[in-house]
């Protein structure tokens, strides 16, 4: 008969949170790379999106290297940091055909309802809490159309915020990411999200996007912090 | 500015492939609408015809009959030569003018149809956001109720309606329910402003918004499925009526067989 130890748990959880904190790495370089183009720039006149073009070397490597798992990455600029666009977004993404994409938003306020994106958490969050977020899983109507996380960190020169440097990982990759880890485990369990919302499951019961609030889980057993990644690994009651 | 309005997210709508509808007249349709709800600006060039074609699932020869249809209704202008393509021109004809005329091009059948899909993507939406929603869903669809309410003219309105339904969609967590539904929005486009209606009918549709709202808060699935599918149904009962009333009311359309 199978026993689980802690340490077992221990190892999965820490798997886990190293998934995520490769994802982490590459969206901290594009805030140093994002940090240094704006150091250039401090004494003279203001950021612009020319500037933030300087970006797109790291981007498309960070997005060939980690093909698997980051389908989108960027800087998101805070309204009116720029000198020549009111808001911007240098954002590259992996299409379905393989080509590395730019991501065009219509930003215009009079022609578009989704021209505002401060209120996304991904931007939101860092800008609030000065620290990295982890948001989601969500539907992403505004950049992919696709079921996604999207990890994101402040960024700031000196004392001002910037904007936020981010990458999106595709629900379906995390879950290929993460699966194969959980099912290590001799139990059902989820990875559950700050917020409640499971994000990758290996219980029928609980799929990913429905809520495992703590009072309704009865079939719930133990929960796991996975280090400083925002994800608990509930682990559950066999069916 | 570099941002291109001709692609990113719910956008990618306007050109994604029109599907089985009589080609030519989605084509009219989906350009037509964009124009209308200002996806498409004045003077802003369309893609070549290869690729617009490509992008849109139709052959050369149907865009090209759609283009030449645009042209007739002034929404498209063509300047051939180096530096030539097709641009959009934005009618002066005020915008509810327009869009009565475009009302014309659905038939009665074509409405009631599509109301029918939309209310079952939508109410299956709304019960599983009830189901699957947690407070921090609910502030964009707040965000948008507000926003609605406060809404200067008609398109802002109706894009603004449009953003709700999207949202609603996304918080039942199904990423293909939130693609149907923007699809959907971009097949109907402008019309729904015509829907929307004025003062009354805006106070009403806003009351249905926020009881709407508080049945997902609730956790009230069947609540929110059903006031999902009236709030669908309303709209497409109005642009009904208005289709029907149409030849009496002088909405501009074709003129009926045996008219002179």
């Amino acid at each position: 008969m199978a026993l689980t130890t802690s340490v077992d748990v221990a190892d999965v959880v820490d798997r886990v949170r190293d998934t995520l904190e490769d994802v982490f790495e590459a969206v901290a370089r594009v805030r140093e790379r994002t940090v240094a183009i704006a150091a250039v720039r401090a004494a003279g006149r203001p950021l612009t999106t020319v500037d933030l073009a300087g970006l797109r070397p790291l981007l498309h490597d960070r997005l060939r290297r980690h093909r698997d798992l980051i389908s989108g990455i960027g800087f998101i600029a805070e309204p009116g940091l720029l000198g020549d666009a009111p808001a911007w977004l240098e954002w590259w993404q992996t299409s379905r055909d393989g080509e590395l994409r730019p991501l065009l938003l219509d930003l215009d306020p009079h022609t578009s309802a989704y021209s505002d994106y401060t209120h996304w958490d991904w931007f939101a969050l860092p800008r609030e809490t000065g620290q990295r977020a982890c948001a989601g899983p969500y539907v992403d109507y505004l950049c992919s159309d696709e079921y996604s996380l999207t990890l994101s960190v402040p960024v700031h020169h000196g004392d001002r915020f910037l904007g936020v440097a981010a990458a999106d990982v595709y629900l379906r990759h995390f879950e290929a990411a993460v699966i194969p880890l959980l099912r290590v485990l001799p139990g059902p369990a989820c990875l559950v999200n700050a917020r409640g919302r499971v994000a990758a499951s290996t219980d029928a019961r609980h799929l990913a996007g429905s809520l495992l609030k703590r009072p309704d889980a009865a079939d719930e057993v133990r929960r796991w912090p996975c280090g400083d990644i925002p994800l608990v690994l509930a682990q559950m009651r066999s069916a | 500015m570099l941002v291109n309005k001709l692609s990113g997210g719910a956008l990618h709508a306007v050109f994604a492939p029109v599907g089985n509808l009589a080609r030519v007249d989605a084509v009219v349709r989906r350009l037509a609408d964009a124009i209308d709800l200002g996806l498409l600006a004045d003077g802003e060039q369309l893609p070549g015809e290869s690729e617009l074609s490509a992008r849109l699932g139709v052959s050369t020869v149907t865009l090209r009959e759609a283009l030449m249809a645009l042209r007739q209704q002034g929404l498209v202008t063509t300047r051939r030569g180096r530096g030539g393509g097709s641009f959009v021109t934005v009618p002066d004809q005020p915008p509810a003018a327009r869009l009565g005329h475009r009302l014309a091009d659905w038939s009665t059948e074509e409405l009631r149809d599509l109301g029918d899909h939309w209310a079952a993507i939508s109410g299956t939406a709304a019960r599983l956001a009830a189901e699957r929603t947690e407070p921090g869903d609910l502030a964009a669809l707040l965000r948008s109720l507000d926003e609605f309410e406060a809404a200067e003219d008609l398109a802002a309105r109706g894009r603004i309606y449009g953003r709700f339904h999207v949202e609603l969609a996304a918080a039942a967590q199904s990423a293909r329910l939130t693609k149907e539904e923007i699809r959907i929005q971009a097949e109907i486009g402008a019309l729904i402003c015509l829907a929307l209606g004025e003062d009354d009918g805006l106070a009403s549709v806003a009351r249905l918004q926020r009881a709407l709202i508080r049945a997902v808060r609730d956790g009230d699935a069947e609540q929110a499925g059903s006031l999902a599918e009236r709030r669908v149904r309303d709209a497409m009962a109005r642009l009904i009526e208005l289709r029907l009333a149409d030849s009496g009311q002088g909405l501009s359309g074709p003129d009926p067989p045996g008219r002179p």
